[in-house]
């Protein structure tokens, strides 16, 4: 007679939210640049974790791209936030950007990403020009059922980054890249990159521009630069 | 989270409160969020908590500083707010904060009864009513004061889970009813209206926030969500303002299904509405039919709090399950789980005035049973005990000042003093003082007078 109910899971069927973070391991990444990458994604899971607590109906998943004279796939399931850890990239080749853009289109979709999801989080660092097609890359990634839909957030490391493409990428006129010339920079850059928009898109507001607490955040950060070390 | 930036101040700087012109000292981060960051201060002699805003906050919500300087110079509603006390200004920066009191230690955010474990915060079903009945008293004072809040959601409320006290934070967007409202609130708790950017937050709009607030603390889950919302695939700006603002429909909606629970999905959601009382779902379904579109029709704070006291006295734990529900069938009939389908035998009950009370082990009765407007309405009065060789007797001990009157159902009356404990049973009543309860037990029949005779018991 008695039809046990899971009620302490009653209210728990949560929105996925698939964070995908692009790295660029360019041969300009080798030494500090690179290391200092590795630190500083170290140091953001703890601070994902965190955001995900504080968003309990969102339940966040990570994947890592790295790319260089090819895009692969450092991370390519998606990976539950709590049971995530960070293994280190190497550097060394060129900037396939484009073919980083087609291999994030292809699981941009109820496929590979299935169920009640949130919007993506994409988050693109890179050092340098792309190396083969952007565009073709750019519009597969917009073509995708995600694409559009996705929030785009991307990092600039040191003077050669080129933020034309970055911004592109972006495609949000006031929402800038964001500059790292240092390690500490980078650490900061990419803590907020992985965790600000994540807030955003769990904790919806009814501002008519849904990305103006980011893109006002990102500016802020632009306008302090302490030292140009890269 | 210590990497410093523009945003943050550094502990150990020294501010300046405006209008009493002293100065004070940060502490240690506290936390922080899209809005600022907030520290501990140490300020004349005491500890305080400063909220210091982003730049960028500061610029753009130009209404801030005249809203908190507002509510400073007003009292606060009640004790439950985390009231601004003073702005604050620093050298060399262009923003500003202000101190309130710190949250004492043991609150918890309210957003942790839906986090999974191990951060979830259990709570029983009547911790969970006396919290609800907690935030309708709160933002009755600050409705009866002027004021509406804007932003009313789980993030900003703390709750003891020991006491059943509540805190509201994040006072910054409290306003003057009716102003021009600058905020805008987090989206899921916001009235249609204001999603659709119809209108600006008022009290009104405050009350349909509550509504979802009160909702979600009983069901773990939001009362707009239901097919329509499992339906969607990723769920964007555009689909939320479908959702919360051009099409929201209740998910227990009585003549619309089309938002209704999906099976297999809400089933935990839709056993959990079982267990609330008749009275409590008529006001979510008011809420959530006509208190969509109409915001006269919403429910105001004074009936969610008699409707949250009335389940509380009717709770009865299921057997079977061991789930708290509501006992809403006629006194005197058993009534089946909500949760489990198990019947649940009738209880003893008490009934004061139109209202009755199920009188289980432990059940504690208050003033507001015993007095007309008593001055303390939570002061302890009785409770009911078991006798300690047979659970199936219970009594009523006295733990008030003053004696009771106990009619027996044959007539005959005696006193029970403080501190003593009187046998329950069918047809007897017991005046408190001003307030009288009328006891019916199932196992007897009222006609036939008590078997043997109930005696005011020694107290163990
Ligand atoms: N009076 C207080 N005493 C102790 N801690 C506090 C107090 N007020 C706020 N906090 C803590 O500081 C942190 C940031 O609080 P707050 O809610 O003000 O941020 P916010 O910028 O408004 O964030 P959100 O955008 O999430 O509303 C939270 O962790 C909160 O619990
Ligand atoms: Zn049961």
């Amino acid at each position: 007679m008695s039809n046990p109910v899971d009620l302490e899971t009653a209210g728990l069927s949560r929105r996925q939210l698939n964070l995908v973070v692009m790295v660029d391991c360019s041969g300009s990444m080798t030494g500090d640049r690179i290391a200092s990458l590795n630190f500083a994604m170290r140091t953001a899971v703890p601070a994902i974790r965190e955001v995900a607590a504080d968003n309990p109906e969102t339940d966040v998943r990570i994947r890592v791209l790295r790319f260089s004279t090819e895009a692969e796939w450092h991370v390519g399931e998606a990976e539950p936030i709590d049971n995530f850890t960070w293994t280190d990239l190497k550097a060394g080749g060129e900037t396939a950007m484009g073919a980083a853009l087609i291999a994030v289109a292809e699981i941009l979709n109820n496929e590979h990403m299935p169920g009640r999801q949130l919007p993506p989080v994409l988050v693109m660092v890179s050092d340098g020009q792309p190396s083969d097609d952007f565009e073709a890359g750019l519009s597969a990634l917009m073509d995708s059922s995600y694409g559009t839909k996705a929030t785009r957030v991307a990092i600039a490391i040191g003077q050669d980054a080129d933020i034309d493409t970055l911004q592109r990428f972006i495609g949000h006129a006031q929402f800038k890249p964001l500059r790292a010339a240092n390690a500490k920079d980078l650490v900061e850059r990419i803590r907020w990159a992985t965790t600000a928009p994540i807030k955003t898109a769990s904790t919806p507001t009814n501002s008519p521009d849904p990305l103006a607490d980011l893109w006002h955040e990102a500016s802020e950060q632009n306008t302090v630069v302490e030292e140009m070390v890269w | 989270m210590n990497a410093p930036s523009s945003q943050t101040i550094e502990p150990g700087a020294q501010f300046r409160a405006l209008s009493s012109g002293r100065t004070g000292q940060v502490g240690e981060m506290l936390g922080a969020g899209g809005q600022g960051a907030v520290y501990a201060a140490s300020f004349d002699g005491a500890m305080f908590a400063l909220k210091w805003y982003h730049d960028h906050v500061a610029r753009v919500d130009v209404n801030l500083r005249n809203r908190l300087k507002r509510s400073i110079s007003r009292k606060p509603p009640s004790d439950a707010f985390l009231w601004p006390v003073d702005l604050v200004e620093m050298p060399g920066s262009q923003s500003f904060g202000y101190l309130m009191p710190l949250r004492a230690d043991g609150y918890r955010c309210i957003r942790d009864i839906i986090a999974p474990p191990p951060r979830r915060l259990k709570l029983s079903l009547s911790m969970r009513l006396r919290i609800c009945s907690a935030i309708a008293d709160s933002f009755l004072q600050l409705h009866a004061s002027g004021f509406c809040y804007q932003d009313i959601n789980l993030g900003n409320l703390f709750v003891d889970p020991v006491g059943g006290h509540i805190m509201v934070c994040d006072i910054d967007n409290v306003d003057v009813d009716g102003e021009r409202a600058s905020v805008y609130g987090t989206r899921k708790f916001m009235a249609p209206e204001v999603v659709r950017r119809e209108a600006l937050p008022t009290s009104k709009t405050d009350l349909f926030s509550m509504a979802v607030l009160f909702f979600y603390i009983l069901h773990g889950w939001h009362p707009l969500d239901g097919q329509a919302e499992a339906a969607v695939d990723i769920l964007d700006a555009e689909a939320e303002n479908k959702l919360y603002g051009t099409e929201p429909r209740f998910i227990f909606d009585p003549d619309d299904q089309s938002n209704g629970p999906v099976p297999g999905h809400h089933d935990g959601i839709a056993r959990r509405w079982e267990t609330i009382s008749k009275g409590l779902r008529k006001l979510f379904t008011r809420s959530f039919t006509r208190g969509l579109h109409e915001p006269r029709d919403r429910v105001l704070e004074t009936e969610w709090k008699a409707a949250f006291t009335r389940m509380l006295d009717r709770l009865i734990t299921c057997k079977e399950c061991d789930n708290d529900v509501s006992y809403d069938a006629t006194p005197g009939s058993p009534q089946k789980c909500g949760i489990c389908e198990a019947l649940i035998a009738a209880p003893v009950m008490g009934k004061v005035g139109r209202d009755w009370v199920v009188l289980g082990q432990g059940r504690t009765l208050y003033a507001r049973h015993a007095e007309q407007g008593a001055k303390n309405p939570t002061a302890r009065v009785g409770i009911v005990e078991s006798h300690p060789d047979d659970e199936a007797i219970v009594g009523l001990r006295n733990l008030s000042q003053k004696p009771w009157l106990v009619t027996l159902a044959d007539g005959r009356a005696f006193k029970v003093m403080p501190d003593k404990t009187v046998r329950l049973a069918g047809g007897m009543t017991v005046t408190f003082g001003a307030k009288r309860m009328a006891i019916t037990d199932p196992a007897d029949t009222p006609e036939q007078p008590a078997a043997e005779q109930p005696v005011a018991k020694e107290a163990s």
